[in-house]
Formats: C-alpha cells, sequence, structure tokens
C-alpha cells in the first residue's frame, strides 16, 4: 500500500498534527466510562441461570396457553419501530 | 497476539469485557485523533463518549479486519461531527459551519506554520479528511477509507488531490 512519501509536505503536516500527551488520568476515565458499560451489559445478559432453563423446556399446554396471538405480537412490535423525530 | 477482530468478536460472545483490551490498544492514538481536531480538553471530554459508542456498535465489526484503528477512527470522528453540530466553534454563526478554521487557529498558533496551514483551510474538508488520516494517524488510503465509509478509490484519488492542492500552494508561498 503507497504511504505518505517523506518530503517537506509530509514533514510539515507531521509537525502540524503534533500533539501533547494525554494528561494524567484522562485514559483511565475514559476506561472507567467503558467499563460502566460493559458492567450494564454483562448484567443485562445475566447467568445462565433458571429463566434461561426454563425457556429452553419443550412448550406444554399451560405456556401455550400465556403466548401472545397475533394481534397481541403485533402491538409492541408497532411501537418499537423507531419515528422520524427518533432518528434526527 | 490475538487480532482486534477475534477480541471484539469475543466480546459478542459473552465476554464483553474482553473489548477493553481493544481500547487499552488504541486508547492513545483514539485521544491523539480527537486532540488533532479539537483540541486536548475537548478529547478528554470525548473519549469515553467514543469507547461507549464503538462498544455499542461492536456487533457490526468486521472480525475479518484485524486493526480497529480505522473503524474507531470512524467512530471517532462521529462524536467529533456530533459535537461541533452542538457547539459550534467561536465565531461561526451556524450550526453546520465547517470547524476547521477553528482547528487552524490553533494548530497555527502552535506551531507557526502559517502557508501550510492556510493551504488546509482551502482544502475542500472530504480531501482534507483523508489527507490526515494518512498524514497524523498514519493510515493507509484504503484505512482511511474504511474510517470514512467510502470506496477505496475515492479516498486514493481525495488523496491525491489534496496533495496536489498543498505542494501547489506551498510552492507559491515561498
Amino acid at each position: 500500500m503507497t504511504q505518505e512519501n517523506p518530503g517537506e509536505i509530509a514533514r510539515e503536516l507531521a509537525r502540524l498534527g503534533q500533539v501533547a500527551a494525554p494528561e494524567p488520568g484522562v485514559l483511565d476515565a475514559a476506561r472507567e466510562i467503558l467499563w460502566a458499560a460493559v458492567a450494564a451489559d454483562m448484567l443485562s445478559a445475566g447467568p445462565p441461570g433458571p429463566a434461561r432453563r426454563a425457556a429452553d423446556r419443550p412448550a406444554g399446554p399451560a405456556r401455550r396457553a400465556v403466548l401472545p396471538g397475533p394481534a397481541r405480537r403485533a402491538e409492541p412490535r408497532a411501537a418499537d419501530q423507531p419515528g422520524p423525530e427518533q432518528d434526527g | 497476539m490475538e487480532t482486534d477482530g477475534t477480541l471484539i468478536e469475543r466480546s459478542c460472545r459473552g465476554r464483553p469485557d474482553a473489548f477493553v483490551e481493544v481500547v487499552r490498544r488504541h486508547e492513545t492514538a483514539v485521544h491523539a485523533f480527537l486532540a488533532r481536531r479539537a483540541g486536548p480538553q475537548a478529547a478528554a471530554d470525548l473519549l469515553g463518549e467514543v469507547w461507549v459508542r464503538a462498544f455499542a456498535g461492536r456487533g457490526g465489526y468486521d472480525p475479518a479486519h484485524p486493526d480497529a484503528r480505522p473503524w474507531l477512527y470512524g467512530i471517532a470522528r462521529n462524536v467529533l461531527r456530533a459535537h461541533w453540530r452542538a457547539r459550534p466553534a467561536p465565531g461561526t454563526a451556524t450550526q453546520n459551519a465547517d470547524p476547521w478554521d477553528d482547528v487552524v487557529d490553533r494548530l497555527d498558533a502552535a506551531a507557526r506554520a502559517g502557508a501550510l496551514a492556510a493551504a488546509l483551510r482551502a482544502l475542500p474538508p472530504a480531501e482534507r479528511e483523508v489527507l490526515l488520516l494518512v498524514a497524523w494517524e498514519q493510515l493507509t488510503p484504503a484505512e482511511a477509507a474504511a474510517a470514512l465509509g467510502v470506496p477505496p478509490g475515492t479516498a486514493r484519488s481525495r488523496l491525491h488531490r489534496a496533495r496536489a492542492a498543498l505542494r501547489l500552494a506551498l510552492q507559491e508561498a515561498t
């Protein structure tokens, strides 16, 4: 892959682009924000506990009885669709 | 050493903490990307937002790409644009104004490379972005294309035009 040819422009550009190293704690603070998101993700996923095992079981008559029919399914799906305001 | 792609894929499959290693690898580079364009204070403020957006969007990363830097720069670019939209550069009247004038003023004061700074200011933003991803972030033109979401050929032609314009501007200045 062609790289920037060393020359006056490249040297000057590199000089223009020099920045100081981040202040102490800046990178750590940003990583803390990420860790909060990671922790929330781990908590929302939850461990593979009883709920998951129950879901894996074959559904019996009682389970089928509480499944939403087509009309009930359509409501939350329609509500989940993002509107134009949410996109913008 | 595992590639970024492997780590990101693992982070999507029950080990979200694997993503933190990707961040450790590139945090200095992404901070510099932000600081070059928005200054050190804004870079410090925005870096966490970049990580959160990248983490939320990791499911869309193609693990076949071993180096996540172009993808992270693309996200950092979007965070910067949102930052500039929310807080226009001083002296600009509209929220859609090119914030580069403010960037050049800061660079010019710091580096005293007036002719080059003026030439950069005169470049179309799309050409300037490719040029600086290659010159400052050391991306290949193909990687810069990935960061910007444009075809590689488009990035190469923009880079070619930007270099030619800068060369001409510097010749005229001397």
